[in-house]
């Protein structure tokens, strides 16, 4: 009876699901309520959590819940904590949303609402939470390893190098479209300018206590840090109210990216608990708050999605950036459905905490389905705005023109209605001189944001402080990625630059860490000055950059996982993996060769590199301007460089696996697992871990 | 009345504890309830050397994605 009650509420489930998404896709006319998306992410995400990832777990995995974690044979309470499965859930998930699920799918919105929606679910259960949980599996059973230890002994010494190479490569990219997104956030804005600039003395003051007042106590510094941060927000209107204070905090685009080039190397270079580490404390209160206020928000305001769900630019055309739906709209989403980066963390600290086999699914395959509901909401809140204000505030100048009103004319002219004075009144209303030309996902996000919170707390008079609120809370977590991730390469600059000479290893070396620090922020910089330099608006040539590095870590990832499974001998279910390595590899490989070849100049780096040449030879460029353009034309060919190499790589370590997987097939090489002994756990079955254990 | 104040009062103090234990603070005490290693000298470190630790571990590999 149980059972059969069980069954129809599941069978209900899946029906509301399937029949939400199917109104989704078939829905055509007047605007659609948001409900409808949340009622199908979630009835889609609890059926795949309750057949793909149960099934994932029996079957393919067999995972066995008598088999001791490392968390549990090598317990020190330091780097191996047995730890809660509800905290090491909050931990996974804070450690894995970063920016990309928020700009991603703003960014993707110009093809319209359905095609990112539907890659976010789709992608999230059949692709991201797969490789998540996977590889969260594959360390766990090999005491905690990282990717690149397991590439390295379990495909080949070589696919373990190309793996190191690809991650370093993923984060140059990275950090510089990031602090790309929040230069684009911040020019020509005091008040956002001011309010990320407190951020940092507030930081310093928050180190200085959690050092040595108070050591350790993070939570109340980190709220008392909060409340800090939201009167730096309110303080904000003060300064742009000032003349004097808010031509002070007024800077252009080149300006903001040396500032963030200079605070990258400071956070790199400064001991980790004045600056870095309660900025991260800073970040993941205000992360997980606002991310929770934005679904409850979207919940209560219920808003009318107003974007179609296809636009005219699913050919190509698109003004946010160029190329066409395939495969453009899945290198965009990138972090959103499937993302490489996770795999670090899956093979990171995750697998040094989870207490039983059995709860890599909820924590591996869980928190990724989170993450791809953050990325179903930002989808909500870009589209929830009049599609004509979305195009206007994401278009660089260079395509809609420097002016409102001829903003406003290029884009009615694309079916899309404006005008002029809409985007005006809208730049006051949210406190900003101007909204147009701010590509990189974060000013349309923060504006839908702010009309979903202004509609459930303090209506129009508040939406300036919202919009502010929004901007901060997305350049704060930014800034956490960038100075993270630019420690993080500093050290993997140096373990590189090490196997070459080896003083420069020496983590404690003072001229090694300058040197790494130099190295890895003036290779990021480099692509970030080139960004905001870039006519297109920058975001046009580094988002796909950065959506094709993070797909193809994603398939190391994934390649792994499936020599890992077949050397299991898990033949009959290798699909699981390999599908969704096949589709990235048909994804990431036709992106990198459109942006490489494409004739057409606003996708094709080498076309466009070609079209600047041919204006310099035609003499349509004035002297003045020849070299900025050499620059451009230098800038394009070395972006078809990069891609090429990061796809040439991916091609070697795929070459590799297929060998191993050849030579395991046909009997001509033992199937070798490098898997850690079995131990048999000691603890009971009911075992939950310290929070809610013996404290 | 009283069986749903004690389950409301147990769920308070869950939340609260995992709260501890998701943002550090009740990383010491945890450290010093482990059995496994110590330093090199055989004693257990002081919170201000512990907490130096752990975030100088923490912050040097990927622990923030995109």
């Amino acid at each position: 009876m149980k059972r059969a009650a069980k069954f129809i509420l599941w069978l209900a489930v899946a029906i509301t699901g399937a029949g939400a998404l199917g109104g989704i896709a078939l829905h055509r006319g007047e605007p659609l309520n948001a409900t409808w998306f949340v009622v199908a992410a979630v009835c889609c995400y609890l059926v795949a959590y309750r057949l793909y990832s149960s099934f994932i777990a029996a079957r393919l995995l067999a995972l066995d819940d008598k088999r001791a974690t490392p968390a549990e044979i090598h317990d020190d309470g330091r780097d191996f904590v047995p730890t809660n499965k509800w905290v090491l859930f909050g931990h996974h998930f804070a450690a894995i949303a970063g920016p990309g699920p928020l700009v991603g799918p703003t960014l993707a919105a110009q093809f319209g609402y359905l095609p990112g929606t539907l890659w976010l679910i789709v992608g999230a259960a059949a692709g991201g939470c797969v490789q998540d949980f996977i590889i969260l599996f594959c360390s766990i059973r090999r005491d905690g390893k990282t990717l690149g230890q397991m590439a390295r002994e379990e495909v080949s010494s070589r696919g373990g190098l190309i793996a190191q190479l690809a991650v370093l490569a993923i984060m140059v990219i990275l950090l510089a479209v990031v602090a790309l997104v929040v230069v684009n956030a911040l020019k020509s804005s005091p008040w956002a300018t001011f309010t990320l600039a407190m951020t940092i003395p507030i930081a310093l003051l928050l180190g200085v206590y959690l050092r040595f007042l108070r050591p350790g106590r993070v939570l109340e510094a980190s709220l008392f840090g909060v409340a800090l941060v939201l009167f730096a927000v309110v303080a904000g209107q003060w300064v742009a109210e000032s003349p004097a204070w808010s031509r002070a905090f007024t800077f252009g685009g080149v300006s903001l990216a040396l500032m963030i080039i200079a605070y990258g190397f400071a956070a790199a270079v400064l001991p980790v608990w004045l600056l870095l580490a309660p900025r991260d404390y800073l970040s993941a209160f205000i992360k997980t708050g606002a991310i929770f206020s934005l679904a409850a928000g979207i919940l209560f305001v219920r808003p009318q999605v107003l974007m179609p769900p296809l636009t005219r630019f699913i050919d190509g055309t698109g003004p946010v950036f160029a190329g066409k739906i395939f495969p453009f709209c899945f290198i965009t989403i990138a972090c959103g459905a499937v993302s490489g980066f996770h795999s670090l963390i899956s093979s990171g600290t995750t697998p040094k905490m989870i207490l039983r086999e059995t709860q890599a699914r909820f924590i591996g395959y869980g928190a990724m389905l989170l993450e791809s509901f953050v990325g179903v909401m930002a989808m909500v809140a870009a589209c929830a705005m009049p599609p004509g204000v979305y195009f206007a505030i994401n278009s660089p100048s260079s395509i809609v023109g420097g002016t409102a009103d001829a903003a406003a004319a290029t884009i009615s002219s694309w079916g899309y209605q404006l005008d002029g004075q809409t985007m005006t009144r809208l730049a006051q209303s949210v406190g900003e001189q101007t909204l147009l030309n701010r590509a990189g996902g974060a000013p349309s996000l923060a504006v839908g944001m702010a009309q979903i919170f202004s509609s459930t707390i303090g209506g129009e008079r508040l939406l300036s402080i919202w919009y502010h609120f929004a901007i901060m809370f997305e350049a704060l977590f930014i800034l956490t990625v960038l100075d993270a991730g630019t420690r993080v390469g500093r050290f993997m600059v140096q373990e590189l630059g090490g196997r070459v000479w080896k003083p420069f290893g020496r983590m404690g070396w003072m001229p090694a860490i300058l040197l790494s620090s130099a190295i890895i922020v003036g290779a990021w910089g480099y692509f970030l000055y080139q960004g905001v330099v870039d006519p297109l608006g920058g975001i046009n040539s580094l988002w796909p950059l950065f959506g094709i590095s993070n797909q193809l870590l994603a398939t190391v990832a994934l390649v792994v996982a499936t020599t890992i499974l077949l050397k299991m001998k898990r033949l009959r279910w290798i699909w699981v993996t390999l599908a969704p390595t096949v589709w990235l590899v048909a994804v990431t490989m036709t992106a990198s060769y459109q942006k490489i070849f494409d004739p057409s100049p606003a996708l094709g780096f080498l076309s466009n590199a070609n079209a600047l040449a041919a204006r310099i030879a035609a003499g349509q460029i004035p002297p003045a301007k020849i070299a900025e353009m050499q620059r451009l034309i230098f800038n394009q060919r070395l972006d078809a460089v990069v891609t090429g190499v990061l796809a040439l790589m991916i091609l070697i370590l795929i070459a590799e696996a297929l060998v191993q997987w050849y030579a395991i097939l046909s009997g001509r090489r033992e199937a070798v697992l490098h898997e850690a002994p079995y131990v048999e756990t000691r603890w009971a079955a009911d075992f939950t871990g310290v929070a809610d254990g013996d404290d | 009345m009283q069986r749903a104040a004690r389950i409301a009062i147990r769920s308070v103090r869950r939340f609260w504890s995992g709260l501890r234990e998701w943002c550090g603070d009740s990383a010491y005490e945890r450290y010093l309830r482990a059995s496994g290693r110590q330093v090199a000298d055989g004693r257990k470190l002081s919170a201000k050397e512990f907490y130096l630790e752990q975030i100088n571990r923490r912050y040097s590999r990927p622990n923030r994605c995109c």
